[in-house]
């Protein structure tokens, strides 16, 4: 727009007025002159610290490419503390050699124009996999005060963490995927480190060892995917776990202060032949000393893996927190089984939430069930006091399942919702369970039980 | 399933009385507003039994704000919460300026990242020019600055 020079002075007296009158904020020069009042650029303006949280949540990229705008953005993305790179910095469609080449040079150019430290470093690509530019980033990494590290590479060839990765002393944050190290002899610990996540990573089990008990303020572990690992785990801040693999043994040594834990253990013969053999109590080794626990999620072979070695008959501790327990694939036809979970559910008074899902076959045991079992088992008084919800899934009706369900049935006051999901190839027995379960008496007369019909597995 | 527990809140409940820069004052439940560290730590401070004083945040923006703190004490659903706050966010620009710099001032971490991703998901995949456009940033560069800056960046623009 054109302005006649001896108007502008009037308008700009105008203007100030009204800036005045109005709170008019932020209006700059420059747009003055240009006569752009209508769409005022605000956003340059913001603080830095709003800027910084809008460029973290773009992708690098994006964040990088706002340097051309203007001069007030030219170098605003060089301070940023969170740096994430993926597949996404690379917008070439090539093979794999280009891909590689242009990923490398994304992040060593971002590494060597960025200013300050770098708090925070991602790097989830599937393109590349070992290369010595990784090497020289955490080195550069492990001098700029970094605390999180997230280490996700391609698959195909490991990539081999380069021991500078233990110099990184303010850590409190370590995720790795597909890798393997051997922490350096001189490695004393990451003293600051609060969560560990080693996903599929190749390292001698004596040195998870040393790593989780070198972390003396670690409260969050995840360890998955590792072949026959034995584990005694020393972390006494440790608040939540997470452990997923060939586990053969684990001893949960010191970790008093335990609050949610969630475990999946696959089986091989080895490890089964193991576990048969083995005649301490994994009860007491794994749950024995964690009295603060809130959350139980056990999945495939977990309640299996509780149930081996011989039980002293009492426990010591009562899990006054725990209101969640999941159990998944429990044998309602191996008595060992199920005393775990009654064992469990005994000793938390406050259990609101128990999920279990079975894992019995539909054939007849040659034996007549033991029906005395429950009533031998259970304490007479057993009240479950809190228990509002029950969600029983792939439940195939066999006569200890529905024992379970009537002692639930009887014994929570404050029942809300128990639901039935039969196992998909059971059709047959469903009437008979519905016909049982209708008779079975019930002390909360708020109860209602849900029976969930699958009608795709029904007509095959 | 709730009526069995909030039997037991029989103590009614705290309003605060917080006052916009252009002295608007709004009564806010206290566990709404102390989703504002900046309130909550006035309110420690012994402003609770009196009115909180917000210079920096004019009505029309606090009445905002309010809406927003209400409807996160409010015990919605995650998933209703999230499409309500989808909705919150999409407003004007100037709009959006004024909630970020109030959230900030006020310090809601949570608003203030939903609107900073508001921003980001506005400037998300645009080239230079479409941005500059959409929120009035003027091109001060030469031509020759430009290329340099395009130069200097080649790796994050081709």
């Amino acid at each position: 727009m054109y302005v006649e020079p001896s108007l502008r002075t009037n308008d700009r007296l105008a203007l100030e007025f009204l800036k005045e009158v109005t709170q008019f904020r932020r209006v700059s020069e420059a747009e003055v002159q240009m006569g752009d009042v209508q769409d005022p650029d605000l956003i340059s303006d913001l603080p830095q610290s709003i800027i910084e949280i809008i460029l973290t949540r773009l992708p690098i990229r994006d964040a990088v490419r706002t340097s051309i705008l203007s001069s007030k953005w030219r170098y605003r993305w060089t301070t940023l503390t969170h740096l994430v790179f993926d597949d996404k910095c690379v917008r070439i469609y090539s093979d794999r050699p280009v891909l590689e080449n242009c990923m490398v040079k994304f992040i060593t150019r971002a590494l060597f124009l960025h200013q300050g430290p770098i708090h925070k470093f991602q790097l989830s690509t599937s393109f590349l996999q070992c290369c010595p530019d990784i090497d020289q980033w955490i080195l550069f990494l492990s001098r700029s005060d970094i605390k999180e590290l997230v280490l996700e590479l391609g698959e195909g060839e490991w990539f081999r963490v380069p021991s500078c990765l233990f110099n990184c002393k303010r850590l409190t944050r370590l995720e790795l995927f597909r890798c393997e190290f051997d922490p350096p002899p001189s490695f004393k610990g990451f003293l600051s480190l609060r969560s560990l996540s080693l996903h599929q990573v190749l390292v001698a089990p004596e040195a998870i060892e040393s790593l989780i008990s070198s972390c003396p303020l670690l409260e969050s572990l995840a360890l998955s995917y590792f072949d026959s690992l034995a584990l005694n785990i020393r972390a006494p801040n440790l608040k939540y776990l997470c452990l997923e693999g060939e586990l053969t043994d684990i001893c949960l040594e010191n970790t008093p202060l335990l609050v949610a834990m969630s475990v999946a253990m696959y089986m091989n013969d080895d490890i089964a032949e193991y576990f048969e053999q083995s005649s301490s109590c994994n009860f007491i080794k794994f749950l024995g000393g964690v009295p603060r626990l809130e959350r139980l999620v056990g999945h495939i072979y977990f309640t299996k893996y509780l149930s081996i070695g011989d039980y002293p008959g009492t426990l010591a501790i009562t899990y006054s927190r725990l209101k969640i327990i999941e159990l998944y694939q429990v044998s309602f036809e191996d008595m060992k089984e199920i005393r775990v979970v009654l064992r469990l559910i005994v000793n938390s008074p406050n259990l609101k939430e128990l999920q279990i899902s079975g894992s019995s076959t539909t054939v007849p045991p040659v034996e007549a069930p033991d029906l005395e079992f429950w009533a031998k088992e259970c304490p007479k008084d057993c009240t479950f006091k809190q228990l509002k919800v029950v969600t029983m899934t792939d439940i195939s009706g066999v006569p200890h399942e529905m024992e379970f369900m009537k002692l639930l049935l009887a014994n929570s006051p404050v029942l809300e919702k128990m639901s039935i999901t039969p196992c998909g190839y059971v059709i047959d027995p469903r009437l008979n369970m519905l016909v049982q379960l209708v008779r079975f008496r019930r002390a909360s007369a708020e109860a209602e039980i849900i029976f969930i019909q699958d009608e795709t597995l029904c007509i095959s | 399933m709730a009526s069995s527990e909030s039997t037991t809140t029989s103590t009614t409940t705290k309003v605060l009385r917080l006052k916009s820069s252009d002295n608007e004052i709004f009564g806010v439940e206290e566990k709404a507003a102390l989703q504002s560290e900046t309130i909550k730590s006035l309110a420690e401070d012994g402003y609770s039994e009196d009115v909180i004083p917000l210079f920096n945040v004019e009505k029309k923006t606090l009445a905002k704000i309010v809406e927003w703190l209400n409807k996160h004490a409010s015990g919605s659903s995650k998933e209703e919460l999230k499409r309500w706050d989808a909705d919150f966010v999409d407003v004007d620009k100037d709009v959006l300026y004024d909630l970020l710099l109030a959230s900030n001032y006020l310090n809601i971490e949570v608003l203030l990242h939903q609107l900073a991703q508001k921003v980001a998901d506005m400037i998300k995949g645009k080239k230079p020019e479409e941005i500059r456009q959409l929120f009035g940033i003027k091109n001060d560069f030469t031509p020759e600055e430009e290329a340099e800056i395009r130069r200097e960046n080649a790796w994050a623009f081709e």
